[in-house]
This record gives C-alpha cells, sequence and structure tokens, in this order.
C-alpha cells in the first residue's frame, strides 16, 4: 500500500518537474523540439497522402469499361468546348502581347509556382489547416501564398523539410485585402477566418465593408485579392459573400461571411506561390518574436 | 460508563443551563445577526449595492458616428467618408514585454551602481521602448522603400530616424495612461496616410494598409482598427462653404436605452471623435453628427478592459444636400486660379453664382484657400501657418467687404429713375470731368464721352452721369435704395426658413453679419469723418467711398434686377421645394421701360462695352464691371468686378466676380474679372441647355 502510493507521488513529482523544465526551457529549445517532431511525424503524413492517392488509384482502376467509355466520352466532349475557349485566349494572349510591346510594359515574374499534394488535412476544425508534400527543401518559405487554380486556398504559415503547413482562408490566422465585384471605387474590404466551433462550419469574414455598398443584383458578389499587399497577387478569386449576412452592421461599416468558391476540405493539390523576393512580412515571420 | 459521560455533557446545575442559554442565544443573535444583515443588503440595499458593484467593475466605451455626406444639388458627394485604417497596441497584453523590459533595465540600473533609482521614470521607458520596438516593426511592414530583399536574404529591421508618427510619443503615451489607458494606444493614426498628414495618391494609401494587413502577424499585441474619417474628394474645393473637422471628446450620446450605461458614477470612456470647426461642417453640425455607438465592457483589477457585455452600434449622421453644382464650382475655381500677379502669384478673389428664381447659390468660391484634408485628422502647424499667411481663412465670396466700384451705378440709376430726376432715355453732357464743390471728379475716359443715356452709361460705365444723377437723387435716396436692395443686411444669417414654414436649413455660415456699410450723413459724423458734402455723394454715386459690401451682395443686386425686384435670399441648401420667395422682396419700382433700359444696358456692356472681353458667342447675356480704388499699404490698387445675369431674356442665373488687386498688378474690371464670368458662364450654359431639353422631354413623355 505504501509503495504504490509513494510510486503515485513519484508519478505526480516526474509530471511536475517534467512541467516545470519545460517551462522553463528556453524557446529556441522548445522550437527545436516542435521542428523535431514535426520532421518525424513528416514520414508518416507523407505515407498517408500517398495511400490515399493509391486507394485513389485503385478505385479508378477498378471501373467497368461501359464507366470508363461514359467518362471519355464526356472528357471529349469537355475537351471540345475547352478547346474553343482555348483559341479564344489564345487571341487575347496575342493581344495581349502586341499591346505590351506597343506600351514596352514588362511585367515582371513576382512567384514561383510549386505544385504540391495535399498531405493531410488537421482533424481539427479550430486550426483550419492542411499540410501539404513539399518544404524548405522545394523552396517554399513561410508567407507563401497557397492557391488552385484561380483561388486562393490559404497561406503557408509553417515550414519543415520536407512538409509545410497552410492556414486555409477560414483559419483565423488567415487575413488579407480585397476587393468587392461590384464596388466602382475599390474599396479594400478585410477578409479574415473566423474560428469555428467544434461542430460548425469553418467560415471566413469580411469586414469594413461600407455602408452604402450594395450587391449587384441576382448574384452574389464575388471577392477578390487586391494584389496590393505583397503577398497575395491581384485578381485571385477568394469566395462569394454571403447574401443573408452582408448587411450586418459592424459600427461604421458593414459585414458579411464568406463562402469559400471550393471545398478547401477536399483538395488534393494546391500550388504554392513563392515570392522570388522576401517581403518585409517573411522577415517578421521567421523572427523569434512571432514563433 | 456512558450514562456517566452523558451527565457530564448535559448542564445539570441552573448555572449551567443559564451558561448554556446564554451561549445559545449569542450565537442565534449572531446567526440572526448576519441573515438580517444580509436579507437588509439583498432587499433593502440591492439596488445601489449592484450601481456600486457596476460603478466599480464595468465601464462604458463611446465610439463616435460616422458623419452624414454632404452633397451636390446633383447628389455628387462633395464630402464623404473613408474608412481610416489605424494600428494599436492593446496594452493589457503587453504587461509582461513591459515587466520584462522594466527588469532589464533595472538591472542595467544596478549594474551601473546608480546610487538612486527613479522605478517610475524606468518603467515609462520600458513601455517606451517595448512599444517602439512594435512601431519599428510596424513601419518595417508599410514603408513602402522596403521592396523587399532577394529570397532567402533575411531583411533588416529599418533604423528608426524620421519624425513624426515613427517615434512613440511620450506625451501622448503619458496622457493616454492617464486618462483612457483600457483603450489601445494608437501607434499609427491613419495607415493609409502614415505621418505625414498629407494625402498621399489613394494606391499609396491603400499600399499601405493592405501590407500591413496582409504582411504583419495576425496574433500579438498589435492591432488593426478601422473607423471612419472625413474626406473631401475635391480636395480644396469649395472648401470655405464645406468648412473642416476637428477632433472632440464630446461625443452625441446615445444612451438612454440602457439603464446600466445612464448611470453617472459609471465610468466613460471615449474614441476621439470629430465635430465641424468650420463652414457647412459647423453650422449644420448637428444634422451631420449621427449618434455615438456604446459598449459596456467588464474591467479587470488593473483597470483594462476584459469583457465586452453589450454594445450598441453607432447611428449615421443625416446627409445635406448643398445647392452648388460641383461643375461650376470647378469651374470658378479653375478661372479664379488663373488669376496671378506678374510673378506668377494667386490674386486673392472671389466668385459666386446663384439661381435668379430660388436664390439658391451655385458657386462660391474663395481664393486663396485650403485643403480640408489636411485639416481632417490632426491640424499641422505649418500648415495652419500657411493657409494664415496666404489669408485663404477668410472666405471673400461673403466676409470680403469692398467697395463695389462701378456695378453700384445700377443702384445709383435706379434711384435716379425713381426719383423722377432721370428717365432711361435722357441723354446727359458728359465731359472729361465733373466739378463738384471745389473737386474735379474725373471720367475714366480722358476725352469724356458727350451725350450719354442710361443704355450707353451702362455699356461704358460712364462715370460723370453717375456724378450728375447721384448729386440730383441726393445721399438720402442713395442709401436708402441701397438699403432697399439689401447691401445693409447680413445676408444668409437673418434669412430664415422657419418664415416660409420649412426647417432652419438656408444659413450659411460666413455671413458677413458686421461690417456691410451703406454710409449716409448720420454714418459720417458717427465715425468721426465730418458733416457728409457732395463729394461723398459723388463718389458713393460710382460705388466708390465709404459703401463696402460683399461679393455675394452684388450677385444677390444681379440677381434681384434680373427679376425685377430688390432682394434676393441666397440658400446654400438645395430643395426642390423651394417657391422663389425672397424675404423682404419687393418690386423693384421701375416701369418696364426703365426697366427694360437698365437690363438693355448690361446686355450692352457685354456685347459691346466695358464687358466685351466676356461675351460668349451664342450666348446673350447682361453684365456690369466695375474698377473700385482701394488702399493698400498706403498705395493704390485696383478691385475688379463684374456682375451680370444670364441669359438676357428670361434671366436664370446671375454672378458676381471680383479680384484683388495688388500694388503691381494692372486690374480692370473687364479685363480681369470678365474672363472668370465668361469661363463660369461657358461652363454653366450647355448644362442649362441640357436640363431644358431634358425638362421638355420628360414634359413631352
Amino acid at each position: 500500500m505504501d509503495q504504490n502510493r509513494q510510486g503515485a507521488r513519484a508519478s505526480y513529482v516526474a509530471l511536475a518537474i517534467f512541467f516545470a523544465v519545460w517551462v522553463l526551457l528556453p524557446s529556441a529549445v522548445r522550437r527545436l523540439n516542435r521542428e523535431a517532431f514535426a520532421e518525424f511525424q513528416a514520414p508518416a503524413l507523407h505515407l498517408v497522402g500517398k495511400s490515399r492517392d493509391l486507394a485513389t488509384f485503385w478505385e479508378k482502376k477498378s471501373r467497368s469499361t461501359e464507366e470508363m467509355a461514359a467518362a471519355g466520352r464526356d472528357l471529349a466532349r469537355i475537351n471540345a468546348a475547352l478547346e474553343i475557349k482555348l483559341n479564344a485566349l489564345e487571341d487575347v494572349r496575342r493581344e495581349n502581347i502586341r499591346l505590351r510591346e506597343i506600351t514596352r510594359y514588362n511585367v515582371p515574374v513576382e512567384y514561383m509556382s510549386v505544385v504540391a499534394r495535399v498531405a493531410t488535412r488537421d482533424s481539427s476544425s479550430w486550426w483550419q489547416r492542411i499540410v501539404i508534400r513539399k518544404g524548405r527543401n522545394d523552396g517554399i518559405r513561410p508567407g507563401a501564398p497557397v492557391v488552385f487554380g484561380n483561388t486562393v486556398v490559404g497561406r503557408v504559415t509553417a515550414v519543415h523539410l520536407t512538409t509545410s503547413e497552410v492556414d486555409l482562408v477560414t483559419s483565423p490566422g488567415f487575413r488579407c485585402t480585397a476587393y468587392l465585384e461590384g464596388d466602382d471605387q475599390n474599396h479594400i474590404v478585410l477578409v479574415n477566418g473566423v474560428a469555428a466551433n467544434s461542430l460548425g462550419t469553418a467560415k471566413a469574414r469580411v469586414s469594413v465593408i461600407p455602408r452604402d455598398y450594395s450587391m449587384p443584383a441576382g448574384q452574389p458578389a464575388r471577392v477578390f485579392t487586391t494584389g496590393m499587399g505583397g503577398v497575395f497577387p491581384s485578381r485571385l478569386m477568394l469566395g462569394y459573400l454571403d447574401g443573408g449576412t452582408y448587411a450586418t452592421q459592424v459600427g461604421n461599416f458593414k459585414e458579411s461571411l464568406l463562402i469559400p468558391s471550393r471545398d478547401l476540405y477536399n483538395l488534393q493539390e494546391v500550388s504554392v506561390l513563392v515570392p522570388l523576393h522576401q517581403n518585409p512580412g517573411e522577415a517578421l515571420m521567421q523572427g523569434d518574436q512571432f514563433q | 460508563m456512558k450514562e456517566s459521560s452523558d451527565t457530564r455533557v448535559l448542564p445539570s446545575t441552573p448555572v449551567e443551563r443559564l451558561r448554556l442559554y446564554g451561549v445559545f442565544f449569542f450565537f442565534a443573535a449572531g446567526f440572526l445577526y448576519v441573515v438580517a444583515g444580509l436579507a437588509f443588503r439583498q432587499l433593502v440595499q440591492s439596488s445601489d449595492l449592484k450601481e456600486q458593484s457596476d460603478t466599480q467593475s464595468r465601464r462604458v466605451v463611446l465610439r463616435p458616428p460616422a458623419r452624414g455626406r454632404i452633397y451636390d444639388r446633383n447628389g455628387f458627394p462633395l464630402v464623404d467618408n473613408r474608412a481610416r485604417w489605424s494600428v494599436k497596441a492593446d496594452l493589457a497584453s503587453l504587461q509582461k514585454e513591459f515587466r520584462a523590459e522594466y527588469l532589464r533595465l533595472l538591472a542595467a540600473e544596478k549594474a551601473r551602481d546608480a546610487v538612486q533609482v527613479d522605478r517610475e521614470k524606468l518603467m515609462e521607458d520600458a513601455r517606451v521602448r517595448v512599444l517602439q520596438g512594435w512601431l519599428n516593426k510596424v513601419w518595417f511592414v508599410i514603408d513602402e522603400t522596403n521592396r523587399g530583399t532577394k529570397a532567402r536574404k533575411p531583411a533588416k529591421l529599418a533604423p528608426v530616424t524620421a519624425p513624426g508618427e515613427r517615434q512613440v510619443n511620450i506625451e501622448d503615451l503619458r496622457k493616454h495612461l492617464r486618462e483612457r489607458r483600457a483603450l489601445p494606444f494608437t501607434l499609427v493614426s491613419d495607415l493609409a496616410f502614415p505621418g505625414t498628414g498629407q494625402a498621399l495618391t489613394a494606391d499609396d494609401g491603400t499600399k499601405s494598409v493592405a501590407r500591413f494587413i496582409e504582411q504583419f502577424p495576425v496574433e500579438g499585441p498589435i492591432r488593426l482598427e478601422s473607423d471612419i474619417v472625413r474626406t473631401y474628394p475635391f480636395g480644396a474645393m469649395a472648401a470655405h462653404v464645406l468648412g473642416y473637422v476637428k477632433d472632440t471628446d464630446e461625443l452625441p450620446e446615445n444612451v438612454d436605452d440602457i439603464s446600466e450605461i445612464r448611470l453617472e458614477s459609471m465610468q466613460k470612456l471615449h474614441y476621439t471623435g470629430k465635430t465641424g470647426a468650420a463652414g457647412i461642417e459647423l453650422s449644420y453640425n448637428h444634422v451631420l453628427s449621427g449618434l455615438s455607438g456604446w459598449e459596456l465592457w467588464s474591467k479587470t483589477s488593473s483597470g483594462y478592459n476584459q469583457t465586452r457585455l453589450k454594445y450598441s452600434e453607432p447611428q449615421q449622421g443625416s446627409n445635406v444636400p448643398l445647392s452648388l453644382d460641383y461643375r461650376i464650382q470647378l469651374a470658378a475655381e479653375s478661372a479664379l486660379s488663373k488669376v496671378k500677379d506678374p510673378q506668377g502669384k494667386l490674386l486673392p478673389a472671389a466668385a459666386v453664382m446663384i439661381d435668379v428664381h430660388s436664390g439658391e447659390i451655385l458657386a462660391l468660391a474663395s481664393q486663396p484657400s485650403f485643403d480640408p484634408n489636411r485639416l481632417a485628422d490632426r491640424v499641422s502647424a505649418n500648415y495652419y501657418e500657411e493657409v494664415e499667411k496666404s489669408g485663404g481663412w477668410l472666405n471673400r465670396a461673403t466676409q470680403g467687404l469692398y467697395a463695389p466700384g462701378s456695378t453700384f451705378k445700377v443702384i445709383t440709376a435706379t434711384a435716379g429713375m425713381r426719383k423722377k430726376v432721370i428717365d432711361w432715355d435722357d441723354a446727359l453732357e458728359c465731359g472729361p470731368s465733373y466739378r463738384v464743390g471745389n473737386r474735379d471728379f474725373p471720367e475714366h475716359e480722358p476725352a469724356g464721352f458727350g451725350e450719354v443715356n442710361l443704355d450707353k452709361m451702362l455699356a461704358i460705365s460712364c462715370n460723370v452721369w453717375n456724378y450728375q444723377v447721384g448729386l440730383r437723387t441726393g445721399i438720402e435716396a442713395l442709401a436708402a435704395e441701397s438699403r432697399r436692395f439689401g447691401l445693409d443686411t447680413p445676408l444668409l444669417q437673418t434669412v430664415s426658413d422657419v418664415e416660409s414654414g420649412r426647417l432652419p436649413m438656408t444659413e450659411l455660415p460666413y455671413a458677413a453679419n458686421r461690417g456691410l456699410v451703406v454710409p449716409d450723413r448720420e454714418y459720417k459724423l458717427r465715425i468721426g469723418a465730418g458733416a457728409w458734402n457732395d463729394g461723398d455723394t459723388a463718389n458713393m454715386s460710382i460705388g466708390q467711398g465709404y459703401l463696402l459690401t460683399t461679393p455675394l451682395h452684388m450677385a444677390c443686386v444681379a440677381a434681384s434686377i434680373a427679376r425685377g425686384q430688390t432682394r434676393t435670399t441666397p440658400s446654400i441648401i438645395h430643395d426642390v421645394r423651394r417657391d422663389g420667395h425672397h424675404v423682404g422682396a419687393e418690386p423693384i419700382g421701375l416701369t418696364q421701360a426703365q426697366l427694360d433700359a437698365l437690363r438693355g444696358g448690361m446686355v450692352r456692356c457685354v456685347e459691346e462695352g466695358t464687358a466685351r472681353v466676356a461675351r460668349i458667342p451664342g450666348l446673350i447675356y447682361g453684365g456690369k464691371t466695375g474698377t473700385a480704388e482701394y488702399f493698400k499699404k498706403g498705395e493704390k490698387a485696383h478691385l475688379a468686378w463684374m456682375i451680370g445675369f444670364a441669359p438676357a431674356k428670361d434671366p436664370v442665373v446671375a454672378f458676381a466676380v471680383l479680384v484683388e488687386g495688388q500694388l503691381d498688378t494692372n486690374t480692370w474690371g473687364g479685363k480681369t474679372a470678365g474672363p472668370v464670368a465668361k469661363e463660369m458662364l461657358e461652363t454653366w450654359w450647355p448644362i442649362a441647355v441640357k436640363a431644358n431639353q431634358d425638362e421638355k422631354t420628360d414634359g413631352s413623355r
């Protein structure tokens, strides 16, 4: 009996000592510990992502010839439609080049695109975060925007050797400026994620909407990046204003919720737009103060 | 054994029982006292105690409302609100950092073997250093010159050397900690225009805001807050009419709907709001100000806000529709800006255009002016002095007092005809001068004009005709006629729509409510200048001497003549229900032939007379020029005037232009003021034609 009590007491003491040591550890050591854990976890995350890819592959492989033929026909139709669009875009591209030559306007390439598969999504709806299978080895840096096509997915918040963590648009740690469709004066509004409760749907909030702004009739207004903050390229889609909430008055402005334009939880692949030049914000993110 | 123990516990003697009852009674009394006390506090004192508790543990924070907008007559915004993004430090979250910095400084002091350590000063230093560190980071992000470095080469924090908002102001911090400790401390008050207070381009402002939002870490003690600030989209346009705003700590409260907030003793903190400081912003402050929003907060033991318990949103103020037409206003100001001295410096000047029928002011410009955007936030002392030095605060259109010069001749002629000393077709011999007493009063044409009637007098602005008519009419009739036209009546402040049953929304802030002079015998005696003589009458007949009026008054005179009346009530507020009623107006008192001759002479003045430089092909209109003398630094200089109405048939608008000539400028009524009037009318005319066509189209539908 006494031995049991002594054993229990020793456990508590050990736990207390562990916490005390953890609290007193320098932040650099703790950060190193976190990094080490992330690197330790990385192979498992890779394995999960690759297993899922393999499962998808076999699921598709097991489909019948009829199904494949039907899918092939649908694909051919879609290809034909896209071919026409492509031709039209080619004309626009040539005209664009011609105009740039006339005006001697050179658009500098500001970003390097790195395509990455999604390894896993953080199971907690609180954090709204995904992990991608590319990291520091692939040139990814913290703060880089993450997109899928023309849609903003989120922003890289932590980079490890072979994986990176991405805060989704709906994450409380995400913040960017945006323009609203139908606002001729291009007032900038603020988009930031909202912490979801455990069973709720994650959302983003659009705030500082001018009080006299009115949504275009008949359709939800699109929300675009401004390209002015030095992080996101301009005119990327963030989502749509939720029509039911856009008139909420907060202070001297209106506020609304943002409906992301893609299902952020079911993304398989994303592109990381790594800026060629480091911006001041990135330098701050790498500072001790912000870790 | 058991029994014996029982007998030991229970009192057996009366004395013991008495003691026991005494103890019971003591405890019962104590218990009752406690219960009664609790009941008293719960039932009787509960409301007082709750009030005390609320007072001690809660506070109200008032948030200023957005002010209403100011529009022109077509609904175009002249004064608007824009989002102001400010960076603030949450002092409660920074407590640990303050403490750590304080301990570091203290250790450094002790290491120096400092004899006496001023701990309060040390704490203040610690706060400043921590806040400065954060401010440096903010600037590092928003500074456009930090365009980034090549990847993988970490950027360095820029050194902080620039003045203004790049340095934490110790006085501001002290004041904040003293008065508003619970509110976040402002590091950068306006991200769009950081530190300068001057308007950069809209793009630059937006970039600073966007860079902070996207690049500065979301988490941490540094917050981004947005509120509303006044903006004047046209800059200095109509600045004297619109006015500007200033900071105020007295917010329009809207706290009647919740009992906790009404507690007088409850601490109320407020963000700085805005109130009108001049112009319409001041005179319609009661309309433009909305109602403040409030937030009820619980507070921590150290006085910082903890949880927001209840709140109410601020309510924006009402809008004010002005009668100005921004296109005509811009034209007036553009025309005035071309009036310069030989060194290229702007000449002080004013221009007014009013609607003949309603009296609504379409344009009211005064030069030099100021940019209200630069006064909307913090007024820089340099800018204040700059405006002061240029004379830009004075609204010359309504406050400037000037001799009207030859534009007054329309009143002299009216007075003469009403007194029947001359008729519209009478001709007078007008030589090179006219002798009054011992003095020859000159004509501006050395050869004289020969025989001159009313029509010709107005066209060529003959002085001698007016000397003769003025002397025949006499000072009493001349002064009476001036008063009939309202030259002694301050405009816009005495006018009240209450008289016509409307809201009092017609007053202008800058009324010339003192200093107007319509001289007569009593006036001259009163100012100690001696007895009135014929020379004074001759002077007054050509708008010189003691007579002082404003450009707005002269525009009203032109409008009144155009309508065949004596008074015009100008209004700066647009109201489609305005019925053309003018306070104190009466028929001009001339026969139709006399009135036609008066207006015809003004038309001839433009077509072939002194205002022919302002002739506009396709638009026949009436005008009268004037060149008055005034003394500047003891030497004679000239005021250039032109008044008029347009078009000649069925006049719609009337105008007045004044330019203050300098000692070295060659300033003449037609030559200097004429082009300004011409440019205003050239802008107004197509607008009027189009409006007329639209009206006809609407009518025919």
